[in-house]
């Protein structure tokens, strides 16, 4: 049977995009949206358009869209917003499927020409049937294709993975995509939507969903005029890709709640949070969470169920993981009565040898650290595993001979690291790990929160009966 | 149908809220239990209000002109005596007066003590996602600590579940120093998706 193919899967992956406003002065975002495609190594075809130029970062201009000899399947705008309505009328016309409207000055700003302005380019563009991203966005990013279709060339430096980014906000993106590049985070697609006039959260997680490149969808949200549509999505899904979304304005909620029973308005942000648990979407609180919630969710197995083992080279950072795993309603269960045998045999009686564990004393034995990871991930009463490492002098070669023991094996059971050392001793190990679905966390406290969310996200989309910790 | 006659009255009138006998009136007819109550007009009704049903007692002013009836001090609970009965009917006289000269009194409602847990249930229409339903543990779980979970009206008997699980005060109603609360009820209260 013939698929059909929808319009966003056009959008971002376009055989032409055409650049109305290009520019070769650094001083106009024409200029770094045209350094953004060509620098990104956009494969396709490239139509700069601007009226006074013939050549444009070495490609050859044109006037206006119509005289463009072929077909554009995306035209970026960034002129200004006045000329807007006349832009989307000629890509009507050109017959291209989609538009990224970077021009800002519409509903956004305070003077209310700019909200009438949004509304004639959204009757518009429904009109010609053209999906806008924007307007006042920074663009999108497919780092597939690679497609760079923002004003921002760096996106392009971003690295190629699982997770597909929704935001509302260009801020936010930027900062989680250069976060990202410090730990190595891999995106599929990074999509800021701004002032969403016809493609809202919605229609991105629809295409999301549906698309093969994305494992896990991540959303950072301010507010929605249809936030319903949303959650019906959202709730189709449920079960299928992760959805994670963090949405801001939680200080607003003040203390309206309690006026709920007068049928004043309740908390937005409690509704919101309610609707996306009804709809199987996880929710975190920060940048951070989001990110490494998505990293957790985009590489490990999910876990059959709440029962952490949390092994450690040093006795502190097993503490902070306990604290974490314990207030987020996961169970540090004890081993079964051959895994404790197993690691009292490795470990001479000078620490904490149940669950956590502190292998401190196996510091000059690495095989004894190697031997109770084993044993542990063979223990059927633990359904996911915390390691946590610091490194020192001694320690050395511990993180190694781990990962030669983790890397040969696959398992069921998601396994998450907080390996610390100064940069250069361990970052080659670390690499190895996450390209095979071990991810790595800055501080054990991080680990041990996206392991948690990689349990309430199992929960979630299994409907369990079981007693919810929030 | 008696809710939709309620209603419209209310809304002829141009009330944006029901009068205590409608409102009880409303919650019966969609099949929620409520305390057993009576209608005191005057003082001297209160007296065989409270006897017909049965001490300790609630007393609550019945006003048109009152929405928050303990705001202006026209509550009095745990009665247990005709004096203490008088005694609060007086001062709901005098506190109602106080508050609002021109008040229209048009008696008090008595209505049984209960003890128990207490919880809140409440539905609103939010001018973005419409209709919404709001559990919670009551008085100052709510108040205080806002300790409430929300869901999209219609729900399903999964977000039932878990709004009743998820508040924070959830221990209380699974049972506690000889309490516990009726979850399975409060699961049908919430499933009747009222909106």
């Amino acid at each position: 049977m013939e698929k059909r193919v929808s319009d966003f899967e056009v959008i971002f992956n376009p055989r032409s995009v055409a650049v109305i406003g290009a520019s070769d002065n650094p001083g106009k975002l024409g200029f770094h949206v045209m350094k953004s495609l060509t620098q990104g190594r956009y494969p396709g075809r490239i139509f700069p358009v601007n009226p006074g130029k013939n050549e444009i970062f070495g490609i050859r201009s044109f006037a206006s869209l119509s005289h463009i000899p072929d077909a554009v399947d995306l035209s970026i705008i960034v002129l200004p917003a006045e000329q807007v309505p006349k832009m989307i009328k000629e890509c009507g016309v050109k017959g291209t499927t989609g538009i990224v409207l970077i021009t800002a000055g519409f509903r956004e700003i305070e003077d209310k020409r700019g909200e009438a302005l949004q509304k004639e380019i959204t009757e518009l563009a429904n009109q010609f049937r053209i999906k806008i991203i924007g307007p006042n966005t920074f663009g999108i990013i497919n780092l597939h294709l690679p497609l760079n279709a923002s004003f921002t060339p760096e996106f392009s430096g971003v690295e190629k993975g699982k997770i597909g980014l929704v935001s509302q906000s260009g801020g936010m993106s930027h900062l989680m995509a250069f976060l990202s590049m410090k730990n190595r985070l891999g995106f599929s697609k990074i999509i800021g939507l701004g002032n969403r006039c016809n493609v809202d959260f919605a229609d991105m997680v629809d295409y999301l969903m549906e698309d093969p490149e994305t494992g896990v969808i991540a959303m950072y949200l301010e507010g929605m005029d249809h936030p319903r549509r949303l959650m019906e999505v959202a709730k189709k899904g449920r079960g299928g890709k992760p959805i994670l979304a963090y949405k801001a304005g939680r200080s607003r909620t003040g203390d309206e709640a309690s006026q709920f029973h007068t049928g004043s308005l309740a908390g937005r942000h409690e509704i919101y949070e309610g609707a996306f648990r009804q709809a199987g979407v996880l929710t975190v609180g920060s940048s951070d969470e989001l990110l490494d919630s998505a990293k957790a969710l985009s590489l490990c197995p999910l876990p059959k169920g709440n029962r952490v083992a949390v092994l450690s080279g040093q006795a502190g950072p097993g503490m902070a993981v306990c604290d974490v795993v314990e207030e987020e309603g996961l169970s540090l269960e004890p081993f079964s009565a051959k895994t404790q045998r197993r690691i009292e045999e490795l470990l001479p009686p000078l620490a904490i040898r149940s669950n956590p564990v502190d292998m401190g004393p196996a510091w000059y034995d690495s095989e004894a650290i190697k031997g109770i990871v084993q044993t542990v991930l063979e223990d059927k009463s633990i359904d996911a595993l915390i390691l946590c490492i610091m490194f020192a002098s001694a320690n050395r070669a511990s993180v190694g001979l781990l990962s030669e023991l983790l890397l040969q094996r696959s398992t069921e059971k998601p396994i998450l690291c907080c390996f610390s050392s100064p940069e250069g001793i361990w970052d080659e190990e670390i690499r190895l790990l996450e390209q095979s679905g071990i991810p790595n966390y800055s501080t054990p406290e991080r680990a041990a929160k996206s392991l948690a969310n990689l349990v309430h996200f199992r929960k979630m989309a299994e409907r369990g009966n079981s007693r919810e910790n929030r | 149908m008696r809710i939709d006659e309620i209603l419209s009255k209310a809304r002829g009138e141009e009330r944006n809220s029901l009068l205590y006998t409608e409102a009880k009136e409303l919650i019966e007819n969609w099949g929620i239990l409520t305390a057993p109550s009576r209608i005191a007009r005057n003082r001297e009704e209160v007296l065989p209000a409270a006897l017909s049903i049965g001490f300790p007692v609630v007393m609550k002013i019945l006003s048109p002109d009152v929405i928050h009836k303990s705001d202006i001090g026209g509550v009095f609970t745990g009665l247990n005596r005709e004096e203490e009965l008088i005694h609060a009917y007086e001062m709901i006289e005098d506190n109602s007066r106080k508050a609002k000269p021109a008040i229209r009194m048009q008696g008090v409602v008595i209505e049984k003590m209960l003890s128990g847990i207490e919880v809140i249930i409440g539905v609103a229409t939010d001018s973005q996602f419409g209709h919404v339903l709001m559990f919670g543990m009551g008085g100052i779980f709510v108040e205080l600590l806002k300790d409430i979970s929300f869901r999209l009206i219609p729900i399903e008997p999964a977000d039932a579940q878990e709004m009743i699980y998820g508040v924070k005060g959830f221990p209380l109603l699974e049972g506690y120093r000889g309490k516990k609360g009726d979850i399975e009820g409060l699961k049908g209260l919430l499933l009747l998706n009222l909106a």
